[in-house]
């Protein structure tokens, strides 16, 4: 097996002081590889949201150590933390994270401006667009499009950098039921495709039949399913 | 600007309306700029358009041209860049209809370099005699023309209209000027007082006209009355409509910025840096603030061509241009505001 891209050792997170202390994550060890889709499951308030800001690199853990990318994210200043995710790390959100006043390319060109170097190819983007089947959607803006077509869209643009490591939080959340097996499949495509390491934290059982490996939360305590 | 420009170009109403805002602000504070220009102008035009670097008035006039009188053994021989003023303030009436004019005479020498060199006629031509008079060409407006006849005051004298001249205003009214011989008459002084003043067009040394008060130009003016009371006034109105623009702009960006905080959320979990959506904020501020700014200068600039010109309202363009500069500088300092609350936003949210 390949070496991990995610790596959780003995991570605890924790709110507050003295009697409103909160644990949301307690000793948590966990590791994701590349080419695997991995599940997270668990109801409101379990720690998935903190699990998943705490694998990206947008929190730090109270106790433990947490490895992104090869790099210990306890050492990174915030500036090296915004490059490790730019360059690194594909992020689809509940709320697609599209711009509302940028139509599917501009949602790209975005990036570009940010991000010259590193990127999908024109043609290789084409081509995810047309895989994603986006690609005569590329003038149209996230009103215009459909619930389905604005979660491709943020899939396609978590994917534009290229990055090793992708997490999707909640990206079943206000789909039908066929839309979440489209989902589904293309989160598993772009870990046996693309073979990017895939992270899904989500409450959505239907999700199951896609993943590689399933763990569970609760009360901030992972368990392994599969 | 990419960010900046993008968004403005999708949300053209609501960005229409920021501007509006902004155009009204600045025009409203470019008309204040434009009136106090103006009547600085009334106030002013005369001695600042015949090249007035110095004034010489009597020593206990406390330097006001309506108080001043010099005797003629006060005023040593002129040089060709001095001339005699005999000042005061007067009634005109036109023979041949009744309206009544509130003015300032000028008496001059035609012999001196004011009347020689220095009123721009429009119109007719320079008084041969006492009892013709040249106008400030403001007065056509008011139905008077060349060849008509007035009085001055309770004078019996019949006095011709010669000529119109541009910018013979002083101290907020039109100029007649006519000779000395006039002024003593106007003035009710006997033949020992000379003029009010003598005006030169360039420095004069204080051991010349060792009897008189010098004074710069500057100075003058500013001791002209109401002249820096209505400045300071106007002055003080800008600068508040300035501050009220500040804090007006910077909520404004403000509520902009708070609606739109989950989106930039969104990409700082991305990774995108602060400093790009900072430099958006600020990019579409000034982008705001120059589209404002110049409908509101255009505007302004078209108002001014509309206005009858009894209105005191005029542009120079320079105090205009620095003011518009003041807006966009007001501009950004607004939209910092927002900056720091983009610094605040946690990525985090982005996941709530």
């Amino acid at each position: 097996m390949e070496e991990a891209t995610i790596k959780l050792v003995n991570v605890n997170k924790h709110y507050g002081h003295g009697r409103g202390l909160v644990y949301a994550l307690q000793d948590i060890n966990f590791s994701a590889h590349p080419g695997e889709l991995t599940l997270i499951l668990g109801p409101s308030g379990s720690g998935k949201s903190t699990f998943l800001t705490i694998a990206g690199g947008l929190r730090q853990p109270s106790s433990g150590r947490v490895m992104l990318a090869g790099k210990d994210i306890s050492k990174l200043n915030n500036k090296e933390r915004d490059q490790l995710r730019l360059n690194r790390v594909g992020f689809v959100l509940q709320s697609y994270n599209l711009l509302p006043y940028l139509n599917v390319d501009e949602q790209f060109e975005l990036v570009r401006k940010v991000k010259p170097n590193g990127n999908l190819t024109d043609d290789e983007l084409t081509e995810l667009l047309e895989e994603l089947g986006i690609a005569d959607l590329r003038s149209q803006y996230p009103d215009q499009l459909s619930g389905g077509q604005n979660q491709r869209v943020a899939i396609a643009r978590a994917l534009y950098t290229n990055p090793d490591i992708v997490l999707a939080d909640e990206p079943t959340a206000a789909l039908d039921s066929a839309r979440v097996v489209v989902v589904g499949k293309e989160l598993q495509r772009l870990a046996d495709q693309r073979h990017k390491t895939v992270i899904v934290v989500t409450h959505d059982l239907r999700l199951k039949e896609h993943a590689d490996r399933i763990y569970h939360i609760n009360d901030g305590k992972l368990s392994r399913e599969k | 600007m990419f960010l900046a420009l993008k968004e403005i170009k999708h949300e053209k109403l609501r960005y229409s309306l920021v501007i509006g805002m902004i155009v009204l602000i600045a025009y409203l504070i470019l008309m204040l700029l434009g009136l106090m220009q103006g009547l600085g102008n009334e106030n002013t035009a005369a001695v600042e358009s015949w090249g007035t670097k110095q004034v010489m008035l009597d020593k206990n006039a406390n330097v006001s041209m309506n108080q001043s009188l010099i005797k003629k053994d006060e005023a040593q021989d002129l040089t060709k860049h001095e001339a005699l003023v005999g000042q005061v303030p007067i009634v005109m009436k036109g023979i041949n209809h009744g309206q009544k004019q509130s003015m300032q005479y000028f008496g001059l020498d035609d012999s001196q370099y004011l009347l020689k060199n220095k009123i721009q006629l429009v119109s007719g031509r320079k008084p041969r005699n006492d009892h013709e008079l040249i106008l400030d060409e403001s007065l056509k407006e008011k139905g008077y023309r060349l060849g008509q006849q007035v009085k001055l005051n309770s004078l019996t004298t019949k006095f011709k209209v010669v000529g119109f001249a541009k910018n013979a205003k002083f101290n907020i009214a039109p100029l007649a000027i006519g000779s000395l011989n006039t002024w003593q008459a106007l003035k009710g002084t006997g033949p020992q007082f000379v003029a009010s003043g003598i005006w030169a067009d360039q420095k004069v040394s204080n051991s010349r006209q060792n009897k008189l008060a010098h004074y710069d130009v500057k100075k003058f003016i500013k001791k002209l009355p109401g002249y820096t009371a209505q400045n300071t006034t106007f002055e003080f109105m800008i600068g508040f409509l300035l501050m009220i623009s500040l804090i007006v702009i910077a909520i404004f960006l403000y509520i902009l910025t708070m609606q739109k905080e989950a989106q930039y959320a969104v990409l700082r979990a991305q990774g995108i840096p602060a400093g790009f959506i900072v430099w958006s904020i600020i990019a579409q501020s000034v982008i705001l603030m120059v589209s404002g700014v110049i409908v509101a200068t255009l505007l302004a600039v078209g108002t001014s061509l509309a206005m009858p010109s009894t209105v005191p309202f005029m542009i120079i363009w320079p105090q205009t241009m620095l003011l518009d500069l003041a807006l966009l500088i007001v501009g950004i300092v607004g939209s910092l505001l927002p900056v720091r609350m983009i610094l605040k936003i946690d990525p985090v949210d982005a996941l709530q």
